[in-house]
């Protein structure tokens, strides 16, 4: 692992190397910030807190034209994926839920769309410094400058970022950027403790999953269910901004001669997720899909992969029309244990 | 004005004892800051959860059609018992619209008006107020709002934090109701729609151009037409996937379908409540194009949709001397 120093004076040029890739950075939009590819020239700045729609997309985007066909004609068309991308600035938590996410695209069989775009992308940090109110990544296994997941870690020491590689992609970024780099001694790396301490004693919300995943398969007909959902809208809110939420539906679309087999992202809180071609649901109501959504998260894939699916970045609480607070829930689930 | 708490949850409480009642929604304290949650009152202990403030911003009409049906197991009665619900001004529009297009039967709820003084855009008491774990309370304080946070009570400007949808608000006083909680408020001198007025500015081409921008950011989550009290239909035609109406892809051409099919769908039935806007998580500004499309109704049809619980639905209603001068 390297460390190196880059002045912030620098941080154009620095994006201006990139040049050739496509580079997303968080950028404003209103009040809001979101990811987005950044135009030529330009260099995003990345005091921010964090974005409303998670940087997911990059890996697996909310459309994936998975081939392309014409009526009339037996020839189909892959679209290749060969696009070399930097991720700029993401947060450690949506790093981490992507390497959580990985998981499940490389276990039976590597997922040929996620697996290949995250080789043709280097993921690079910026570590927090102020979380926001509803963050709570060090209560489910991440940290603010967590390091899982990323290429590469920035830390914002003020006039300088101290820029760590932790794969071969971000030994590669800082390689090809070293003119504009100096080597980090020390006293930096502690000044990056102190930074990152600072931040964690920030943290404002605390989660206790201890017994969560054993306890849950337990609760399965909990009232705790009713009382949760009562006041769900059924919205995909919670599930398209949560960074680890990969739930996906595969269809066919045309647009007049031309078709496309697409893979889009989809959402258990909608009503017509599992819905069988015979009209039966077994989720027919926002109680069991919203028992869905916390099973899934915090039992079912600790059960398969050893990990929460969940890093605490706060989007579902944050953005939710009517308050539903996944923090909240926990507590109520280790309340009905 | 002040809202007496007391009286309120006494009321409720009253209300959901009913034996013709089977539960009351209300406002209730959110997890944390200056969140609120809607809350489901069962009982009159329940009751005491209840509150009204300038944070009660959501319209809870939706609930009246929200409500999911269960298959009734063999040998039980459905239980058609009477639900309760707390309105606001714009909030008992909605349950007047619905009542115009028989959505819901008028013996099937029980309505509780609170008039209202305007409430709170949450992100503009964010911004300058930073959020806190810890709850706060909002009172209404003659022109003002007091925010009660931590022991201490800071008085803001009604104009700092007042909701866009407030300063344009006609019917702060409810509509329709069974039980009203307070003296009726007095209405307010009205601002300029600058959204509706921007959006008219501009010419044809600017327009698609503002759209195109706006819609290319949805994410179509949906929580626009979930949130929304009318936006009701059983088989909604974006889920259809035999015909597929609306593809799922997300894209320019797939969003701006369904946002104009939302938007479309709303004309002379939107009662301009903001939720929508309220709760979308890309930041597009629908109520510029609900009020848009109200407006229209407005003047070219002199309807106003959630006014008036004996009018004819607007785009269920026939004519056989209508001019239809419009049609080309």
């Amino acid at each position: 692992m390297s460390a190196m120093l880059l002045n912030k004076e620098k941080w154009p040029e620095f994006v201006k190397m990139l040049a050739g890739k496509k580079v997303l950075a968080p950028q404003a939009d209103g009040d809001a910030m979101r990811f987005a590819a950044v135009a030529e020239g330009e260099a995003p700045a990345l005091d921010y807190n964090n974005t409303r729609v998670p940087p997911k997309g990059a890996l697996f985007p909310q459309t994936e034209t998975m081939l392309k066909f014409q009526s009339g004609s037996e020839q189909v068309e892959e679209p290749q994926l060969d696009q070399e991308t930097v991720v700029l600035g993401l947060r450690p938590c949506d790093a981490r839920a992507m390497a959580i996410v990985e998981k499940l695209f490389k276990w039976d069989i590597d997922d040929p769309y996620f697996v290949r775009r995250r080789d043709l992308t280097t993921l690079v940090g910026l570590a927090c410094i102020e979380p926001g109110m509803n963050c709570f990544c060090s209560s489910v296994g991440g940290g603010p400058a967590s390091t899982e997941g990323l290429d590469m870690l920035m830390v914002d020491l003020g006039e300088n970022y101290l820029l760590e590689a932790f794969t071969e992609k971000g030994e590669a970024l800082l390689a090809e950027t070293k003119d504009l780099l100096e080597e980090a001694g020390d006293v930096q790396l502690k000044e990056k403790e102190k930074v990152v301490g600072d931040a964690e004693q920030k943290i404002k919300r605390k989660v206790d999953t201890e017994g969560v995943p054993e306890g849950l398969p337990g609760l399965w007909e909990d009232p705790l269910w009713q009382k949760v959902s009562a006041s769900c809208l059924g919205c995909g809110t919670c599930t398209y901004l949560c960074p680890t939420c990969h739930c996906f539906d595969i269809q066919d679309e045309t647009e007049g001669f031309d078709a496309r087999r697409c893979r889009m992202w989809d959402s258990c809180m909608f009503d017509e997720y599992t819905m069988h071609t015979s009209g039966h649901n077994p989720r027919p109501t926002r109680r069991e899909r919203t028992r869905n959504r916390i099973n899934h998260k915090y039992g079912y894939y600790v059960d398969k992969f050893d990990v929460i699916a969940c890093v605490g970045c706060g989007r579902c609480t944050n953005l939710c029309p009517v308050n539903i607070d996944i923090i909240e829930t926990i507590r109520q689930v280790k309340e009905a244990l | 004005m002040k809202m007496d708490l007391e009286q309120l949850r006494k009321t409720a409480a009253e209300v959901v004892s009913r034996d013709d009642v089977r539960y009351l929604v209300g406002w209730k304290q959110g997890t944390y800051g200056y969140r609120v949650a809607p809350g489901f009152i069962e009982d009159a202990a329940g009751a005491a959860e209840l509150i009204f403030s300038p944070l009660c911003t959501a319209n809870l009409a939706t609930y009246l059609t929200l409500a999911e049906q269960l298959p009734v197991p063999r040998g039980e009665e459905p239980d058609d018992r009477k639900v309760a619900l707390m309105v606001k001004g714009c909030d008992s529009r909605a349950v007047v619209q619905l009542l115009v297009e028989k959505g819901i039967e008028r013996d099937d709820v029980v309505v509780i008006g609170c008039p209202c003084p305007g409430v709170i855009d949450a992100d503009l008491l964010a911004e300058k107020y930073p959020e806190t774990e810890d709850l706060a309370e909002m009172k209404w304080d003659g022109e003002d709002f007091l925010l009660i946070h931590g022991g201490e009570e800071t008085k803001i400007a009604r104009d700092e934090l007042l909701a866009e949808k407030c300063r344009l608000c006609r019917y702060p006083n409810p509509i329709i109701s069974d039980i009203m909680l307070d003296q009726e408020v007095e209405t307010w001198e009205l601002a300029e729609d600058e959204g509706v007025q921007e959006i008219e500015g501009k010419d044809v081409d600017e327009r698609a151009d503002y759209w195109a921008e706006q819609f290319e950011k949805c994410i179509r989550c949906y929580s626009c037409r979930n949130v929304c009290p009318l936006c009701y239909c059983q088989d909604c035609v974006l889920d259809r996937l035999n015909p597929t109406w609306v593809n799922r892809s997300v894209n320019f051409s797939e969003n701006t379908a369904f946002n104009i099919a939302r938007a479309f769908h709303l004309a002379g039935r939107c009662i301009e409540c903001g939720e929508c806007e309220r709760v979308c998580p890309a930041n597009i500004p629908l109520g510029k194009l609900n009020r848009k499309l109200a407006r229209e109704v407005r003047d070219k049809y002199g309807f106003e949709a959630g006014v008036d619980p004996e009018a004819e639905p607007f785009q269920a209603s026939f004519k056989p001397d209508d001019p239809e001068d419009f049609i080309l």
